[in-house]
């Protein structure tokens, strides 16, 4: 097969990160390209600058198209035009559809509606839409209702249909980013059908997944990113399992601190056949003293956890009791009265209050501390906010400037000393070094470290798999929803939580990825 | 391989970031932009004491003073929904509502007139009730809620007054109430005041004000800090009824008329002041900024109602106007109004960074 896109030496260097170190990559015209890799291992900032979202760094990066042209025509990285020209084509996770608008006008969307006398040709519109969708295998879908009612799998079929539009002829890249994430198991095979139908056209598929079983049934080739290197490309039929998740986690095995902290007697969290969200049925208990990660891919119920057991989302069914209260379907405030505190996964958007001080992001959760009567002492509060902010070596100019001015890492440990303030017998994390330096990861680290060891029971969902291994003392690994695996001691090591969350899915039960 | 010679591109808003608050430019350093109302004051006083001879004159400042209560006790009205970005535009008819209430049961019934006065009061709270109950509980936008609400309040005013002005109805022991004066100024003035000090105190030096900043700030966030978010929105939406309805109290001390036309033309000044009012001081709605947003644009247009001696209507609109479309743009660019924004290059490379989330 003849090269259709290649790309060299690309770079992309965030602050603190180096997320593409020398990254090349062929894919081929007809073929299914897999792209796999763990976390941060830089697959998402490949796609993002193609599609011209980010910009590389540095300019050895080069890509060249063959499209149209066999002699191969330079394509601009980090140019959205460019992958526009050439017919380079995206369907994002969340498929980018209007949910309020109809299949035909999510179509027209980008690609412009068909007129007659300055007037929307209705009738044309509709006509293409459902030949667009007909010749991907979706000829079911109403193309006259709001998208929003379609089901999952119709939608990734419009997403598609909508992405293929326009396209004169054949020799094309289609990327699909996580397709499968919210797709119901039996919808999964009808993306397959369609996709297996674009490449007899001769369309090339980029395809990005976590699900390994997809990455066997649908790829022809793969390739593996780790750490923002590239470590190979193979053929998949000269693969299997075992060696893939090798290649993409390698030889570095992180082990856990065997032996650290020894959990106490006292059950702290107690959950019983939770449901609800993508959580199908768990059963967790934690102890004083414990740190219990949590580990799943995304879809797997791990992303539901902590929002439910902290009142965040409601919960379906199953009983939770925190510190001998049950808190249940109950609101936040009557976890935080129990005895808990959590730091949400979304920091702008759940945590921060962006132009109120540092002070008062610290206090805000019991600001009647320093208070006597109606009467805030406004000394002592900064004094208690200034012992926080010490202790937790918060880098801030004054505790009075807006919290939005802090670096990301500063305002999360603002969020960590909101909530250890009130000096929680239950913590629950929920992605809490995300998109923080390496620095302040370290130290909200040592700060999990400690509140464990004063006696609290603490939950961490992450999917930074080495960062559960560096704090856990226990892994419950989750995957469709349930938990799959609890590890200890010394069976804490990135490989076997990889490869449990990793492990063939069962995709024959009903909803079961839900 | 590893980059060697090719120098890293930083993304500028993370440096900015790490360095903490920005430096101050000249316009923060002068005071320009947190205390531009009371320079706007200041100027208005000197040139127009300079050019009237009649301006600075304890007439015609007591008059100012006076005349503008009403507006400032709206303002404030307006400014306790809004600290929990919630807003309240019924407030006008509200005002007005009080006042109709008042006067309607002085003129057909016997009660005494305190009781009245305070019947309209639980009247106006029974309504900012009812407003609170469809912001929260059935999720409307407090925008259109209110909004809605101030047509039923004119409808509820004219059923009440029987569509006709009502004049000469209250009894003179209760006028006398506006009659009276301390210092030159009415009490009612000083009635202001005192409630302006209360409100700053629980705003400003009480926990219960800080939750109602937060709501403001960011009510998801206020919510999973275990604050009662949709009590305090409740709250705020009947205190503001309150505070309208002591508006139009003072409206009948000082003039003792109900007519249809009373109310919805206190509204502009008031939300014209909090916005303006918004962006003084402390860079957020507050009760000081909001009286010098007033009074700043109350002495500007005595000033120049005294320079053009004859014609002068369209000043007051016109500076009322034009100071709500500058204050709301200052307001906006300092961040203190929620307007939704263009996306910005800083934007981008924030979500560059929780760059390992995004590819989960």
């Amino acid at each position: 097969m003849p090269a259709l896109l290649t790309i060299e030496h690309l770079f992309k260097v965030f602050p603190g990160q180096v997320a593409l170190d020398d990254v090349g990559l062929m894919i081929e015209a007809g073929t299914t390209h897999a792209l796999v890799g763990q976390n941060g291992s830089g697959k998402s900032t490949l796609i993002k600058i193609l599609a011209g979202y980010h910009q590389p760094t540095g300019d050895q990066g080069r890509a060249t198209y063959f499209g149209n042209d066999p002699a191969g025509q330079p394509f601009e990285l980090g140019d959205g035009r460019s992958a526009e020209r050439d017919g380079v084509r995206f369907v994002h996770q969340d498929l980018g559809l209007v949910d309020g608008l109809t299949a035909v006008e999510n179509l027209a969307l980008g690609n412009g509606f068909t007129t007659k006398f300055g007037k929307i040709n209705w009738r044309a519109d509709v006509v293409r839409a459902r030949q667009a969708l007909a010749s991907i295998g979706f000829e079911s879908v109403d193309v006259k209702v709001p998208v929003g009612a379609l089901a999952p799998a119709q939608k990734t079929g419009v997403a598609l249909a909508r992405a293929l539009l326009g396209w004169e002829d054949n020799a094309h890249l289609l990327v699909l980013d996580e397709p499968t994430a919210s797709l119901p198991a039996s919808d999964v095979r009808h993306l397959f059908e369609a996709i297996r139908r674009l490449k007899e056209r001769g369309v090339a598929i980029l395809y990005v997944s976590h699900h390994l079983d997809e990455v066997f049934e649908i790829a022809d080739v793969v390739s593996v990113l780790r750490d923002g290197r590239h470590v190979t490309t193979e053929r998949v039929d000269t693969l299997d399992h075992d060696r893939l998740i090798e290649l993409m986690i390698g030889h570095k095995i992180v082990q856990g601190r065997s032996g650290a902290g020894p959990a106490g007697d006292e059950v702290l969290v107690d959950v019983r056949d939770l449901r609800g969200g993508n959580v199908h049925g768990v059963d967790l208990q934690v102890r004083s003293g414990e740190v219990v990660g949590v580990a799943g891919i995304t879809g797997s119920g791990r992303e539901d956890l902590v929002p439910m057991l902290s009142g965040q989302r409601p919960s379906a069914t199953g009983t939770v009791e925190i510190n001998g209260h049950h808190t249940d379907n109950y609101a936040p405030e009557d976890v935080l009265r129990a005895g808990a505190a959590f730091v949400t996964a979304d920091r702008k958007r759940l945590g921060l209050f962006p132009l109120m001080s540092v002070i008062d992001n610290t206090t805000i959760c019991d600001v009647g501390r320093n208070a006597r009567r109606t009467l805030l002492d406004k000394r002592a509060e900064r004094v208690d906010a200034g012992t926080w902010i010490e202790r937790l070596q918060v880098k801030t100019a004054t505790p009075d400037v807006p919290i939005a001015t802090l670096s990301g890492g500063n305002q999360q440990k603002v969020l960590f000393a909101r909530g250890l303030r009130l000096e929680p017998r239950v913590v629950m994390l929920d992605e809490p070094t995300q998109g923080i330096d390496i620095g302040a990861k370290e130290e909200i680290h040592s700060l999990i470290d400690q509140s464990a060891s004063q006696g609290a029971a603490v939950i961490v969902a992450s999917t930074d798999t080495d960062e559960l291994v560096r704090i856990a003392t226990r892994v419950v690994v989750m995957r469709n929803g349930r938990i799959v695996a609890d590890l200890v001691g010394d069976s804490i090591n990135s490989v076997s939580i990889e490869r449990a969350q990793l492990a063939i899915a069962d995709r024959t039960g009903e909803n079961a990825t839900l | 391989m590893t980059m060697t010679s090719e120098p890293v591109r930083q993304e500028p808003a993370e440096e900015f970031l790490e360095l903490g608050p920005p430096p101050k430019t000249w316009v923060q350093k002068s005071g320009l932009d947190k205390y531009s109302a009371l320079y706007l004051w200041s100027g208005f006083m000197i040139v127009f004491s300079l050019t009237q001879s009649q301006f600075l004159t304890w007439t015609s400042i007591s008059l100012v003073l006076t005349e503008k209560a009403i507006v400032a006790l709206l303002a404030l009205a307006f400014l306790i929904p809004l600290v929990a970005d919630t807003f309240d535009l019924s407030i006008g008819l509200m005002m007005g509502f009080s006042i109709a209430i008042t006067t309607a049961l002085a003129q057909n019934t016997g009660n005494p007139q305190a009781l009245n006065a305070l019947i309209a009061v639980a009247a106006c709270a029974a309504v900012g009730f009812v407003s609170g109950f469809i912001v929260v509980k059935l999720g409307v936008n407090s925008f259109i809620a209110t909004l809605g609400m101030s047509q039923v309040l004119a409808a509820a005013n004219i059923l009440i007054s029987g569509n006709r002005t009502i004049n000469g109805v209250l009894s003179e022991t209760y006028r006398d109430f506006g009659r009276t004066k301390v210092f030159g100024l009415p009490l009612y003035f000083y009635f202001v005041i005192l409630l302006a000090l209360i409100l700053w105190y629980v705003l400003e030096q009480t926990p219960l004000g800080r939750y109602l900043f937060a709501t403001g700030g960011n009510a998801d966030a206020a919510r999973l800090s275990g604050l009662p978010t949709d009590m305090i929105r409740w709250g705020t939406l009947v205190a503001s009824a309150v505070m309208a309805s002591f508006a139009g109290l003072i409206h009948t001390w000082k003039v003792g008329t109900y007519s249809s036309s009373i109310g919805p033309g206190f509204l502009f000044p008031a939300v014209a002041a909090v916005f303006f009012g918004a962006s003084q001081l402390k860079g957020r709605p507050n009760v000081w900024g909001t009286l010098i947003a007033v009074y700043a644009l109350a002495f500007g247009v005595k000033g120049l109602q005294l320079a053009f001696t004859t014609g002068t209507a369209w000043i007051e609109p016109l500076f009322e106007g034009v100071s709500l479309l500058i204050a709301v743009a200052l307001a906006s660019r300092m961040g203190i109004i929620k307007v939704p924004k263009r996306k910005r290059a800083s934007d981008e490379s924030a979500s560059a960074t929780s760059e390992p989330a995004v590819t989960a």
